[in-house]
């Protein structure tokens, strides 16, 4: 239960039967994260006032505590009170039959958004054809992993940023063998770290006293460092491929984990499909300077583990900045595959927050000035030209690019009619979505 | 610039269609110019069901009635005059007939269907003269004079703005002079005494006596459906299901049938298979001696249709036959309305049947190991975004119905709720079918002001 939900709740949420915010709506963080793990999730509910550190809540004059229990459904959005009886839905031979037919019919390939093991495997029951998008960042939220991220953080110079680096190296290997061995035969798209360091820190005065004593250091550090990482607006500002420049050593531990992990899977002659994904991209020189990197380090490590077979690991970007897509002709130079990520792109193109669009949406949709939600359903008219643009200029210069789309999109019905238009590779989604996507996918192709 | 109008009228096209014995215009294409009701009426005709006859009037119409500043446009009434005179001599009956009156219904019908957001007037055609000849022609004088007050009580609130409530006052007093609890207490005198009290207030309201001739009453009729279109509620209700590029709405003039004529008469409304389920079994209720109305109202709990055996087993199977008909002509699941007049069937409305995401992948599996629809077709008829009801845990409906009960309901998106309502469970299922698919959540009819745009909560995690 929370006002709002942020990557620092991950664990939280994940833990989580259900989850209830006060503000935000069907696209915010809370929502597209429960979305992609099955979870049960009310986004936006305004009648119900939530204090957080009396830990109480009330709603319509009634006052909840955490001893209460309370039930939410997640299609309808109410919330009531007490446990009402659940069921579990079967999925019928009709259902595997219709999953037949969208792989008779479909062209287009569906992957899936997913982050650990268990959420691969899920997808893969579903179906999913591939991992389009999996997030490095929530890896290092888990349990005492955050600690060494955040020594990480702290470092002051690049041999103490290194140490904690390489504490985390054998936690990446493994989650990464574990995701390849999920996904056998199968191509999986890692994201390097994507958002600011800030969101790695407390910020809180408890948490930061706490954060001090373990890492042996002052609570000044501490909040001189989350200070000193604050940003006016962090969407724009230092994050994706921008760490890397200014890291490069985060980006050589995560090459060094992902190549180690195939050559891993490849001596238990487990078929692993990496594809490292750059993002965040707005100029060619970026990917060219990143991707020579990335190809340098893959090299080291298989020498230093005298690795002589091939690794087939492509090296690619995420188009999500519309520069990129205005000069996608030049940024394919660099990359193997493109991989949309309309969230990012649609926030850029309309110059819209997707944290804070709430607040004027419902006017735009009853105006009409917009027909509907673009975090739902891709802008075909504006933000799809730039996606048109990237696959046919892209494609100029490197006719095979595999090109994808990896946003919440990825799922919506009449979106993926416009991926596949466009001629798109596939588009990938969260797990739970995946069987709409194949179905879509195919309704798309019969359609044409 | 009123004869340019005119002249522009008279160009206007073809404004009505005739659906009967003798000739049915419409095609199953049409269904922007006729609407769903009036292009299934026409098809259901065309082959070979029992339905009423009548005729439709285009939405084309609709539209010049919004152009020509909300009046009928030239032409029309001579049109509905022509077929009106088809009707009469098709059924043998008169408007106005002191014999064998004849009584039509007026229904809205657009291209996409907007269930009860606009008018309906029943039983019209009567008036002095003919509530005699209801009585004859039927032997149940009662019968004709309950329902003749149902028309002035019904035109005067849809067609002439009469508030029912005046309507429901003057019901009371008769109800008390006469000692009767319910409605159907009132004796055949009460009944005459009402009618006589509805005329006083209608009048008294209106500032005009009760339109006594029959094609004045249709006249007034067809314009209050066409001013329906642009209501409030209809215009939310587009709003929010997001309908745009029609015209308007077409009119269907249809020859009345009772289902609330005794014992052998009856009403009901059935889907061609499970719409929750998608098993392939006739799924629906009925209700002996009612009307339409009275389903809606609640007032009643209708039987389900497999009971119907038991009361009228020759109806049960007619119904089963029209069933699989329907189903191989539309090559889809159908929703429809009958009513049984006097233990004859009479077919009223077919359209293709809203379902739950588990029952589109059953019925479109079904279907085309039935061969009848081909595995792309398949493909095509599930709605995608609808699988997500099948892939994640919901609550049992017993158990969240019980919740609701005993006031645990805290919050709830009021998203459609008040413009709405059913006490039926096939209407109460129907309508939770459309609200199972409704795309989008927090699109409430109202505008959000800051106190009901926090007052909605919006859907998640699909």
């Amino acid at each position: 239960m929370r006002k709002e939900t942020n990557p620092e709740d991950i664990d939280g949420m994940h833990s989580a039967a259900g989850i209830l915010t006060s503000t935000g709506g069907m696209t915010s963080h809370a929502a597209v994260v429960a979305r992609g793990w099955g979870r049960c999730c009310v986004a936006g509910a305004g009648e119900i006032h939530i204090d957080e550190k009396a830990r109480k809540i009330k709603i319509n004059g009634k006052t909840f505590t955490h001893k209460d229990v309370l039930s939410i459904d997640g299609s309808t959005g109410e919330v009531m009170v007490g446990e009402v009886e659940t069921q579990t839905p079967k999925l019928s031979g009709d259902f595997s039959t219709v999953m037949k037919w969208t792989d008779k019919y479909g062209s287009m390939k569906v992957r899936t958004n997913a982050d650990t093991p268990a959420d691969a495997k899920r997808a893969r029951d579903f179906g999913a054809q591939g991992i389009g998008l999996c997030r490095t960042e929530h890896m290092f939220f888990e349990g005492e992993r955050i600690m060494a991220m955040r020594e990480m953080i702290l470092a002051e110079n690049e041999a103490d940023r290194k140490e904690a680096l390489t504490k985390l190296l054998p936690v990446q290997r493994k989650d990464f063998v574990g995701i390849f061995t999920a996904m056998k035969g199968l191509p999986v798209t890692i994201r390097l770290l994507d958002p600011p360091l800030h969101e790695f820190l407390p910020h809180d005065d408890k948490s930061q006293a706490e954060m001090a004593s373990r890492l042996g250091v002052k609570r000044s550090v501490v909040k001189n460092r989350v200070l000193a990482l604050h940003e006016s607006n962090p969407m724009l500002g230092h994050r994706g491929c921008r760490l890397a420049v200014t890291y490069p050593e985060i980006l050589d531990m995560q090459v060094t984990a992902i190549t180690e992990a195939v050559i891993a899977c490849k001596k238990k002659k487990v078929d692993a499909q990496a594809e490292i994904m750059i993002p965040l991209v707005g100029t060619a020189n970026e990917l060219k300077l990143l991707g020579d990197r990335v190809r340098v380090v893959m090299a080291e490590v298989k020498e230093a583990k005298k690795y002589t077979g091939k690794l087939n690991i492509l090296v690619g970007t995420m188009i999500e900045i519309p520069r990129a897509a205005l000069t996608a002709d030049q940024v394919s130079e660099h990359a193997d595959f493109f991989s949309f990520g309309t969230n990012d792109l649609t926030q850029m193109t309309f110059g819209y927050s997707r944290d804070d669009i709430n607040t004027f949406l419902p006017d735009y949709l009853n105006e009409e000035i917009l027909p509907r939600d673009p975090f739902q359903t891709l802008d075909t008219t504006g933000v799809g030209q730039l996606v048109e643009m990237g696959v046919q200029k892209g494609r100029s210069t490197k006719s095979k690019l595999k090109c994808g789309i990896c946003g919440e999109h990825g799922g919506d019905p009449e979106s993926i009619e416009f991926c596949h238009k466009v001629g798109l590779d596939y588009v990938s989604c969260s797990p739970f979505r995946v069987p709409i996507a194949r179905l879509a996918a195919a309704q798309a192709a019969l359609g044409a | 610039m009123a004869k340019k109008v005119a002249k522009k009228a008279s160009r206007a096209p073809k404004m009505t269609y005739y659906f009967g014995k003798g000739k049915t215009e419409g095609k199953n294409d049409q269904k922007q110019l006729l609407g769903g009701k009036g292009m299934n009426l026409a098809e259901m005709t065309r082959i070979g069901l029992p339905v009423p006859p009548g005729f439709t009037i285009t939405t084309e119409v609709c539209d010049l009635y919004y152009k020509n500043k909300k009046k009928l446009p030239k032409g029309l009434m001579d049109a509905v005059n022509k077929n009106v005179k088809m009707l009469e001599k098709e059924l043998g009956k008169k408007f106005g007939d002191t014999k064998l009156p004849l009584l039509v219904s007026v229904r809205s019908g657009a291209a996409v269907s907007m269930p009860g957001m606009m008018n309906t007037i029943l039983n019209l055609g009567l008036n002095d003269a003919s509530v005699v000849g209801l009585a004859n022609a039927t032997g149940n004088e009662r019968f004709a004079y309950d329902a003749y007050r149902r028309l002035i009580n019904m035109f005067g609130d849809v067609v002439c703005g009469v508030g029912h409530e005046y309507f429901e006052h003057a019901f009371d007093r008769i109800k008390a002079k006469y000692h009767a609890k319910e409605d159907n207490d009132v004796p055949l005198e009460g009944m005459i005494a009402l009618c006589e009290s509805y005329k006083k207030v209608f009048r008294k309201h209106y500032g005009k006596p009760f339109p006594q001739d029959p094609i004045k009453q249709l006249e007034l009729a067809v314009e209050a459906v066409f001013a329906s279109w642009m209501q409030m509620r209809a215009i939310r209700y587009r709003q929010v299901e997001n309908i745009t590029g029609l015209l308007g709405t077409a009119v269907n003039v249809q020859s009345m049938v009772f289902g609330n004529m005794g014992d052998d008469s009856g009403t009901g409304v059935a889907f061609t298979r499970d719409p929750s389920t998608g098993e392939n079994k006739f799924y629906g209720e009925f209700l002996i001696n009612a009307q339409g109305e009275d389903v809606v109202a609640g007032i009643r709990t209708p039987q389900p249709v497999a009971e119907m055996t038991k009361w009228n087993k020759k109806i049960y199977d007619q119904l089963l036959k029209i069933k699989d008909k329907l189903e191989k002509h539309y090559r889809d699941v159908q929703d429809i309305e009958f009513t049984i007049e006097k233990g004859k069937l009479y077919m009223l409305q077919t359209r293709n049947g809203k379902r739950t995401g588990a029952a589109a992948v059953k019925i479109a599996c079904d279907m085309v190991k039935e061969k009848l629809i081909k595995e792309k077709e398949g493909v095509m008829r599930i709605p995608a975004g609808d699988l997500t009801q099948l892939l994640l845990p919901s609550f049992s409906p017993s158990a969240k119905a019980k919740a609701k009960k005993t006031g645990g309901l805290l919050s709830v998106c009021q998203r459609r709720l008040g413009l709405l309502s059913a006490s039926s469970p096939l209407l109460r299922l129907r309508l939770s079918i459309v609200r199972l698919r409704a795309k989008k959540c927090c699109s409430c009819g109202k505008k959000p002001t800051p106190k009901t745009s926090t007052a909605c909560t919006r859907r998640l995690a699909s």
